[in-house]
């Protein structure tokens, strides 16, 4: 299966071009094919949600794009650089240049806001400017008077916006984030994503993000749906409303 | 602007957890400093009267082994000794166990009898010196006021019985107990010496000037010392041994290497030193452990960013440095007080020297290290991937 990019998109170089990419977990008679076959472009400026049954693989390819696993089979170039076949020391390179959000934010208790973020930083050399870099990073996303408060003082929204600084802090060209919203209200979720949208925008980055989260999808370029290890259907997300919504449904449900 | 300090920000966070960590190790430190400063006590207590001894050279008894052996030579051999050349005075020691009436108790104790000329200068101790004159009186002593509370006031004045005849103490002086010493020292006269020990009825060794116990020599100054030996060795008889007073082969080193050798007190208190160094590895992995634990996924969020394993082994050794650091000081503090303490109690000699407390903080250093080492291997096999869907 071989999803084209849809008609709308520029055709501009792709972030991420994924092609027959499958994945094993385990060895000998314990092996088990986790994803099978996946073909599949992203392309700048995209927000691309994955959605799919827990065990679908989706979590899988997230790492393997993020390059904390390392491919085998088929072909997988993240922001021009093939990474299968690739050793641990090169994965770790190509790590330095994506911005990860978890669904837990992992921040350290003992270091503040900033210093969080500052960590960040670091990975780039840039020990002179990482204080103004970081603060004026959290700034943007309205922590400037947070900067010094340890998360044990942060409610869990301006914590997930500190982890959200750190991931963007070295303006990667590509995010990933998993389950972003789900440690979080109603409000603080939406604020998240239309952050992530404004960046997207702003700064032209790929954004591919694994979530439940039905309240943000319409945040969304396009939703890519897994099931069992292969692509299901690679949808706009009105699309993926009217085919995945039982007609009982109002699509307001999904788009809030 | 320097890189985030993360170990040490990590380390003291918690505050309750951080001073339970630093007395850990402290506590470590201290059961290597208590092993090893009795250890070094019983052997430094050893030689504490030898190292106060004035010349250059020794002449002993081939059979005085140590400085247990009651074997005296016959002190002729003194006189050979200084009619060589490069000899410029000999000086004849005499010991004794006798026992000692508490005053107080009115029990009697074993102490040591260390008697000589007063004219020749034995014993250069200024408390010592100053009283030639007192000591030259009948019946009397100084005592040693580091002598155990067992033989009652240690002060001027004191008069009691000395192997059943009265003495009077005439005043203290300073040198510490051992393992030969009983419960204290006293020094007298040479001839106070013949009035107590010459007649002392038919169980005991009669002692006279016929025979001394250590035979000191002082040398001409440019003489060379081993070859004096060498000589002294060739041209006495074959009774007496001829020794240096220092050096590898010398009296002290001797005295020293006999109680090391040829007593478990070296075995004992090098197991126990190994016990509280293994305690310590143990104390400092359960706390580097749990703090990696701690911040399993933090760690692991670094990694997925892009900080490699040579990062985190970095930061965990961090942590152990800092751990070493911070809890030898509270460690070795704890220790000068339990040194003092013990010193009061039992008149051994705790020396706390530069080249000791070097040598445990190197010890507590690695220590820390190998705990670091193995509780880092939990970090390195961390796995990335798995930070997401956590």
């Amino acid at each position: 299966m071989n999803f084209a990019p849809p008609s709308s998109v520029p055709p501009v170089e792709a972030s991420i071009q994924v092609r027959n990419l499958s994945y094993f977990f385990g060895r000998g008679d314990l092996r088990k094919q986790v994803l099978f076959d996946i073909s599949l472009d992203l392309h700048p400026g995209q927000i691309v949600i994955m959605t799919g049954p827990s065990g679908s693989g989706k979590t899988t390819l997230l790492t393997l794009i993020g390059a904390l696993r390392s491919a085998t089979e088929g072909s997988l170039q993240v922001l021009g650089k093939e990474l299968v076949g690739l050793g641990d020391r090169h994965l770790v390179e190509i790590r330095r240049n994506i911005g990860f959000i978890f669904q837990a934010h992992n921040l350290f208790e003992s270091l503040t806001a900033s210093q969080n973020v500052e960590m960040a930083v670091e990975l780039t050399g840039n020990f002179r400017g990482k204080r103004q870099q970081a603060v004026d990073m959290l700034s943007h996303l309205g922590l400037a008077e947070r900067a010094d408060y340890k998360p044990a003082a942060l409610s869990g929204g301006q914590k997930q916006r500190v982890a959200i600084a750190r991931a963007l802090v070295n303006q990667p060209q590509l995010i990933l984030a998993d389950e972003p919203t789900a440690a979080l209200d109603k409000q603080s979720g939406r604020d998240v994503v239309t952050l992530m949208q404004h960046l997207a925008q702003e700064r032209g980055c790929t954004i591919l993000m694994v979530t439940h989260d039905n309240r943000i999808l319409d945040v969304a370029d396009r939703i890519i749906n897994l099931v069992d290890g292969r692509l299901e259907s690679d949808e706009s997300p009105q699309q993926f409303v009217d085919s995945h919504a039982p007609k009982a449904l109002d699509q307001k449900m999904f788009i809030m | 602007m320097q890189r985030t300090p993360l170990a040490l920000l990590n380390l003291i966070h918690d505050r309750k957890k951080f001073l339970t960590s630093m007395a850990g190790v402290a506590f470590a430190v201290l059961l290597m400093f208590l092993f090893t400063g009795f250890k070094n006590a019983l052997y430094d207590s050893q030689t504490q009267l030898l190292e106060q001894l004035n010349g250059e050279i020794v002449i002993i008894n081939r059979l005085k082994e140590n400085m247990f052996v009651p074997r005296s030579f016959a002190r002729r051999r003194l006189y050979q000794a200084q009619a060589f050349d490069g000899v410029a005075g000999g000086y004849a020691l005499y010991l004794s166990d006798a026992r000692w009436k508490n005053p107080e108790t009115n029990r009697t104790r074993p102490v040591r009898v260390i008697a000589y000329n007063p004219s020749d200068p034995v014993l250069t101790m200024p408390a010592v010196l100053a009283l030639q004159q007192a000591l030259r009186l009948p019946n009397t002593a100084m005592i040693d006021s580091r002598s155990r509370d067992e033989v009652g006031p240690r002060e001027t004045g004191v008069i009691t019985e000395l192997a059943d005849r009265e003495i009077r103490i005439v005043g203290t002086f300073s040198l510490g107990t051992d393992f030969a010493s009983g419960n204290g020292n006293l020094i007298m006269s040479d001839q106070n010496f013949l009035r107590f020990f010459a007649n002392r009825g038919p169980e005991e060794t009669e002692r006279s000037f016929a025979t001394a116990d250590i035979g000191l020599l002082r040398v001409a100054p440019g003489t060379d010392i081993d070859r004096l030996v060498a000589t002294l060795r060739d041209g006495l008889p074959q009774d007496v041994l001829v020794l240096p007073m220092d050096g590898p082969e010398g009296f002290i080193a001797r005295e020293r290497t006999y109680w090391e050798v040829n007593t478990n007190i070296g075995f004992v208190f090098s197991l126990l030193t190994t016990m509280g160094f293994v305690v310590g590895i143990i104390l400092v992995y359960q706390i580097l452990y749990t703090d990696v634990a701690d911040h399993w996924s933090e760690y692991a969020t670094l990694k997925a960013i892009g900080y490699d394993n040579a990062y985190l082994f970095g930061v965990v050794m961090q942590e152990a440095i800092i751990l070493s650091v911070l809890g030898f000081i509270p460690g070795l503090l704890i220790s000068t007080l339990f040194y003092n303490l013990g010193a009061a109690v039992t008149g051994l000699l705790f020396q706390l020297t530069l080249g000791r407390v070097v040598n445990l903080y190197l010890a507590t250093f690695i220590m820390c290290l190998i705990s670091g080492a193995v509780a880092v291997r939990k970090v390195q096999r961390t796995d990335p991937a798995e930070v997401f869907g956590l």
